[in-house]
């Protein structure tokens, strides 16, 4: 760290946090990043494969954290939260859970997203019956059953959408924007695993609105043979060692049964909790769900010095995360350059 | 707590032996009952399938007496019937429209109160699972039941606002603190064709067989229910099932306060134990409790 | 019962709106609007497998307000109000109260019910809370039987029953009967079975 210059705090070690870190410490401005687990990575860290592209999200997180910890300007302080925060007329004094204090001039929140309560879904019984699994459980999944024998890997696999999402009942209204896209590349790694087994993908839509997205969804159906049902199941009957989706084929018009081995269910995303507390403490503006909100006209700032990027603001996808917390790091650098 | 009590014409008939033993039961857990005067029929099935402001005014005057006799809380231990009350209770708060012409019906204020309970939310907010064991002298030990919840104990969720409607855990904390097993099964609350049992006994048939082999599958030794409709259709139709499936079940079907009855000491006979069609007597004698 | 003429040919869409739709919003207090076409309220259905318009095409049908084709579909007299449908709509959308509705609005309008049993029953059930008040199980049974020409349904299991005690062969009556048979004001007069 160096004394003479202003310091910047960045609230999370995840992709938009890591950027965000290493752009500011590059413009040669102290940078801060705090993490509360014990390594750099955030949900990417936890992926098996990553979409449109099918790299390696371990090595996409690796050369981040890389870039982050070779350069000097940038302290990472790991197993690290905010406890409290004491505005100053342009800075922040912050007290950490290490019980070290610093004085901040600027701060970006990058918690990332949190995740829906699947119990409030009873009919797919995530939590009472075996082998159904949440998105990010599935993604620990596939990386064990790379060591499984042949034998033992699910032979059908149902994956659904919208649990929590595009729900006003027990859910949020909202689309959770990226689900459609993680959930194909879920079923193509599971056939890749097991080219014999047979996916299904439930959905209302599928929404690939964005650059290769739309052709990675249909090479997952046209090249990798994922089948996908129009419909939004309604129940699982566990029977005779098998899940029993029941759901219709809404292009059919009837209703259809689906014996699965294993279901995954891609499960809202939601404020986290940090997210929410450290709005309190900085003073950011949070929208109706609890996300962090925008000031009009200055899409990365939140509050007076305070800033965000990534799934925080909304749920974002990792390339998406690292613009957002570029764009940050922007107004982090134009404003400490104004001091 | 003054409890009104309102027993439904199931009660008084093809289920006599839930009324008799929910009445043992309460009994003896120093509840009073005070059945709710001159009730009438909340209309079932037939008053909500053809005429809306019937089935409401016909369960907006058994509230009403229930309120005028200053009772706190109703129990409706027939499922039908608790779902026709306490949707009409939901909808008379929710519908001034509809409250104002009832009131005119029944010559009397809509009642929005007493609050309404099935026998499930009863018992675990007038007893709760502590007292309740404190209570068992005779542990249900060894027996492996299927917990069946059905349609209308839990939903509809924004009406009901007891348990989970998909995965309902009241009935089988209560079994379990009267010390039996409880299978973890797919159809506890799935339909098993309701009020269809004599009108159209095929939709029956379909939908207990469902249910029926799912707890079969499950490998439970009986069935317990909360509710009137799903007593009579998988304990009189199973035979029917069995002969149109192929399939013996051999699953009595039992009323949860028959079980708290004998954990609490009373002899089968007291609970009206005779009265099934598919006897629980061979099963309960093996495990000693008959 | 809808047959496949009712489907088979080019449906001229003129309105983005129906009447159907505004009274369903009035009477039922439900907003079909919201329906996000999910088909969630059919895969799960009890009984979608007999009916011959699952509650998906229902709504769909409201919106475009083929009232006489709802007002004679099958799955009126087949739905057992089991509420799963509602409870598992993303919209809360509450399809067992339309039933309801169009199934009132059918009878009103002495549409033949698909299966006259179901009706029947359910009218023989409201005759006899007219006249006592509460309904006798077994004089009930034993109406329909006559009625609906099945003399011998259920015999031997109605014997069974008797011997065990269900079927109480004495009707018991409300005192207060002349209030209940106020709630019938607006009950069209039955039709014979």
């Amino acid at each position: 760290m160096n004394n003479s210059v202003k310091t910047a705090l960045i609230i999370g070690g995840g992709m938009a946090g890591m950027e965000a870190a290493s752009k500011i410490g590059s413009a040669g401005y102290n940078a801060i990043l705090l993490e509360k687990e014990d390594h750099l990575g955030g949900i990417m860290k936890q992926l098996y494969g990553s979409f449109p592209r099918w790299d390696n999200p371990q090595e996409l997180v690796g050369q981040k954290v890389k870039i982050v910890e070779e350069n000097p300007n940038v302290t990472v302080k790991i197993n690290t939260t905010v406890k409290s925060v004491q505005k100053k007329d342009e800075s922040f004094l912050v007290e950490l859970s290490s019980n070290e204090q610093v004085e901040i001039d600027a701060v970006v929140l990058a918690t990332g997203f949190g995740f829906f309560d699947t119990s409030e879904y009873g009919e797919y019984g995530h939590g009472s019956f075996d082998n159904v699994y949440t998105a990010l459980e599935f993604e620990g999944k596939l990386k064990e059953m790379e060591s499984w024998d042949k034998k033992d890997l699910p032979q059908v696999v149902a994956f659904f959408k919208c649990v929590g999402s595009r729900d006003r009942s027990k859910g949020y209204p909202y689309c959770s924007k990226i689900c459609c896209m993680f959930t194909a590349k879920e079923a193509g790694l599971m056939k890749d695993i097991n080219p014999d087994a047979k996916c299904f993908v439930f959905y209302m839509d599928y929404r690939a609105a964005g650059k290769e997205y739309e052709e990675f969804v249909r090479s997952v159906i046209e090249d990798k043979h994922v089948r996908y049902v129009r419909g939004r199941p309604a129940k699982v009957l566990p029977e005779n060692g098998k899940l029993m989706i029941r759901a219709e084929d809404t292009l059919m018009g009837v209703p259809v049964e689906v014996a699965a081995d294993m279901i995954v269910l891609a499960n809202a995303m939601i404020p986290s909790e940090a997210t929410k507390e450290l709005a309190q403490l900085f003073g950011a503006k949070t929208d109706q769900y609890g996300f962090i909100d925008y000031i009009p006209g200055h899409p990365t700032q939140t509050g007076d010095r305070v800033f965000f990027a990534g799934g925080c603001g909304f749920p974002v996808e990792s390339l998406g995360a690292q613009y957002q917390g570029a764009a940050a790091a922007a107004d982090v650098i134009a404003l400490l350059n104004q001091d | 707590m003054n409890v009104a009590y309102y027993p439904g014409c199931s009660l008084h008939g093809l289920a006599k032996e839930y009324g008799i033993s929910v009445e043992v039961v309460c009994k003896h857990l120093g509840i009073e009952l005070n059945e709710i005067e001159d009730w009438n029929c909340c209309g079932a099935t037939a008053a909500h399938s053809l005429n809306h402001e019937l089935t409401i005014s016909l369960s907006a005057r058994n509230l009403a007496i229930a309120r005028d006799m200053n009772m706190d809380k109703v129990l409706a231990p027939c499922a039908g019937c608790f779902s026709r009350l306490k949707g009409a209770s939901y909808e008379l708060r929710n519908n001034k429209v509809l409250a104002a012409e009832v009131s005119e019906i029944i010559k009397s204020e809509a009642p929005v109160e007493p609050e309404v309970n099935n026998l499930l939310q009863f018992i675990m907010e007038e007893q709760g699972l502590d007292a309740l064991k404190g209570k068992v002298t005779k542990p249900l030990q060894g027996l492996k039941l299927a917990a069946y919840y059905g349609c209308l104990l839990t939903r509809p969720k924004e009406v009901v606002q007891f348990d989970d409607p998909e995965q309902p855990v009241s009935m089988d904390l209560v079994l379990q603190a009267l010390g039996a097993e409880t299978v973890n099964w797919a159809h506890k609350a799935e339909c098993c064709g309701g009020g269809y049992a004599a009108s159209d006994t095929d939709i029956v048939l379909d939908l207990s067989g469902q249910v029926l082999d799912s707890a079969k599958r499950a490998g439970a030794d009986a069935i317990v229910v909360a509710c009137p409709m799903c007593g009579v259709n998988l304990d009189t139709r199973q035979e029917a099932v069995s002969a149109k499936k192929g399939i013996k079940y051999d699953l009595p079907v039992i009323y949860l306060t028959q079980l708290m009855g004998i954990a609490f000491g009373y002899s089968p006979a007291q609970l009206g134990l005779k009265r099934h069609l598919n006897s629980p007597f061979p099963l309960l004698q093996s495990k000693g409790l008959a | 019962m809808l047959n496949t003429e009712d489907f088979y040919h080019v449906w001229r869409i003129d309105q983005t709106s129906s009447l159907l739709r505004e009274e369903i919003k009035e009477y039922c207090h439900t907003n079909i609007e919201m329906c996000l076409e999910c088909g969630k309220c059919s895969g799960g259905c009890s009984n979608a497998h007999i009916f011959d318009i699952t509650p998906r095409k229902i709504i769909q049908l409201i919106k475009i307000g083929e009232e006489a084709k709802l007002l004679k579909m099958d799955a009126l007299w087949s739905c057992v109000a089991c509420q799963l449908c509602v409870d598992r709509c993303p919209s809360s959308i509450n399809i067992p109260r339309i039933m309801d509705y169009l199934r009132e609005k059918a009878y009103k309008q002495n549409i033949p019910s698909t299966r006259p049993n179901v009706e029947l029953f359910h009218e023989l059930m409201l005759g006899n809370i007219k006249k006592f008040g509460r309904v006798p199980e077994a004089l009930l049974s034993v109406e329909f039987n006559i009625k609906s020409k099945q003399y011998t349904k259920d015999a031997e299991m109605g014997m069974k029953m008797f011997f065990k005690g269900k079927l109480n062969p004495i009707p018991a009556r409300v005192k207060d009967i002349q209030m209940v048979r106020r709630m019938f004001r607006n009950i069209p007069a039955q039709r014979e079975g």
